[in-house]
């Protein structure tokens, strides 16, 4: 092998390697030795196959394979040679690939992992925020679980229905006479006056007994999800079946009762529970992002511009996705395409650059990932699938690489754990509403 | 066979057109024996069953481009199979045992013209 540096620039490295046409031609010959012992020819006994007649048959194919290999292997053995750490895997193209007894060659580009200093992060100041489940909370909450749970009962009342009333209808939408998909339904509780509907359906339900019919207009806002009935206009053919009351049941036990729990005093404990572990969550999310601003800070060492680009691309092809869709941030859309791309290309170049620093904390600090605790992130992608928790289990059984793919944030909150230790952390305490009123997440 | 009747088959064989001669010869056989005997110059193919010795001789030399010796052949019958209980009977195959002159070569690799 024949190694000729063509580039050293910045993190660039280009190689030629040149491999003899001898050492190809021998490993091709050994290959194919392989092959002849357990190829099966109609003709021949197995194992008979003479060489002539296996190259004939095999000889392109086992000269890729073996091409292949050989190329994979020496790039391989190049990079411990000269102890190149590569950012991304390295680019390989063919120039000559070493038929007709040539000699291999092929170009080697790659851009090599920057020299991380480890900044010292002991001493850092960081302020862990925290917050009290306030009483008002859970009882917003509480109530708003009451509300979810009301039932309709039917009035008895030959009167028009008024705004608060429910009215339990059926409707047949239609447009330009023809009715359209999922505009038809019965036994519906519409609430007069009440959200839920498109602007306009219930409102001009007022006023109509049981038993009434009534067919109104109504428009579909511009940005309806059904793309065909956006901005549209369309009628409904109402029919109101019954008048009804929305009771709001009476928070004791016995509607915790109804819910499958023991008592009032046990769903407040729930709810506060669940307040509190949204708090920590956000907490930890805080210090998390004060602790890696002060990194960005600190790492001031070159970016890959391979890997940043990558980040960039993945980064950009998601706005792009929201920008079709209408859904750009207002702060975003407001930007011409330049800055923006300017902007998103500086926070993918932070992203690699934190990243790669994170990791090589890791790596110098040894941080491992057990093995629970790939199974434990593994459980929890599982849940994120209800009812097919067993499939999601059988895909990471099958697919190894996709649990590399849950390494990555393990890591990240390992080093991060052990950074926040290693960190002068002052507690505060503040309200929940500061707390939620964080600066942008990245 | 009078010797007339040789030399007649001689010359109808040597006034095949050349779409007959593809039709003469079927295809090489490549086996344990063919690869065997190519040490000695002889290749072998699958033939018509109607093909004659003259006419493959024929059919070699032109299509090929090289001289052949001598072609012996022979007709290994069909097996008798039973499917789904019924007798059959696989198809004849004649084979030709081609021994080309001295110096001369066919590369069965290559494509016809």
């Amino acid at each position: 092998m024949q190694v000729t540096p063509t580039l050293t620039e910045g993190l660039k490295r280009s190689f030629t390697v040149v491999i003899p046409a001898a050492d190809l031609q021998g490993r091709c010959d050994a290959r194919l030795a392989e092959v002849s012992r357990d190829v099966k020819l109609p003709g021949f006994r197995p194992g008979k196959v003479p060489a002539a007649v296996v190259k004939q048959r095999f000889g392109e194919s086992v000269q890729a394979e073996v091409t292949e290999k050989l190329v994979q292997e020496s790039v391989k053995s190049l990079l411990e040679e000269q102890d190149i750490r590569p950012a991304l895997q390295p680019k390989v193209d063919l120039v000559s690939p070493g038929t007709d007894g040539k000699d291999l060659e092929f170009t080697l580009e790659m851009e090599i992992l920057p020299e991380i200093p480890t900044p010292d992060m002991s001493g850092t100041k960081l302020t862990r925020y925290s917050a009290k489940v306030a009483d008002e909370v859970v009882e917003k909450a509480l109530s708003e679980v009451a509300q979810r749970s009301r039932k309709f009962e039917t009035v008895d009342e030959q009167r028009p229905a008024v705004k608060g009333d429910v009215l339990n209808v059926n409707f047949v939408g239609k447009k330009d006479g023809v009715p359209f998909d999922g505009g038809t339904a019965e036994d519906v509780n519409v609430e007069i006056g009440g959200a839920g509907f498109i602007l306009g359906f219930a409102e001009q339900m007022e006023g109509m007994k049981p038993g009434e019919e009534r067919t109104i207009t109504v428009t579909f806002p511009e940005n309806y999800q059904a793309k065909e009935l956006a901005g549209q206009e369309a009628t409904f053919e109402i029919k109101a079946n019954a008048l009804k009351k929305a009771v709001d049941p009476t928070i004791d036990d016995e509607f915790a009762k109804s819910l499958g729990l023991e008592s009032v005093e046990q769903m407040r404990k729930l709810i506060a529970e669940q307040a509190e572990g949204e708090y920590k969550q956000l907490s930890r999310m805080r210090i998390k992002r004060d602790l890696l601003d002060i990194m960005s800070e600190k790492a001031d060492f070159e970016a890959p511009q391979s890997m940043v680009e990558a980040e960039f691309g993945q980064i950009w092809s998601r706005i792009e996705e929201e920008r079709k869709n209408g859904g750009l941030d207002e702060k975003d859309a407001a930007k011409d395409e330049e800055t923006l791309r300017a902007d998103y290309r500086k926070i993918a170049e932070r992203r690699v650059r934190l990243g790669l620093l994170l990791a090589e904390i890791g790596r110098k600090q040894n941080i491992q990932i057990a093995q629970e605790e790939l199974l434990a992130a593994m459980q929890q992608e599982a849940r994120r699938y209800p009812g097919q928790e067993q499939a999601v289990f059988e895909f990471f059984t099958k697919n190894p690489q996709a649990i590399e793919s849950l390494r990555g944030p393990i890591l990240e909150n390992k080093v991060v754990d052990y950074l926040i230790e290693l960190s002068d952390v002052t507690d505060k305490e503040v309200t929940p509403e500061e707390l939620a009123d964080m600066p942008d997440a990245d | 066979m009078t010797t007339k009747t040789v030399l007649n088959a001689r010359k109808a064989a040597a006034g095949l057109s050349q779409e007959a001669l593809f039709d003469v010869l079927r295809a090489p056989l490549i086996t344990e024996k063919a690869t065997m005997v190519s040490e000695k110059n002889q290749v072998v193919f699958k033939v018509a069953l109607e093909a004659t010795k003259p006419q493959i001789k024929v059919a070699v030399e032109k299509l090929f481009n090289v001289k052949v010796a001598a072609v012996s052949t022979l007709i290994q019958k069909g097996k008798t199979k039973r499917v789904k209980g019924r007798p059959g009977r696989r198809s004849d195959i004649k084979k030709a045992y081609v021994q080309l002159a001295e110096g001369q070569s066919i590369d069965l690799t290559a494509k016809l013209g």
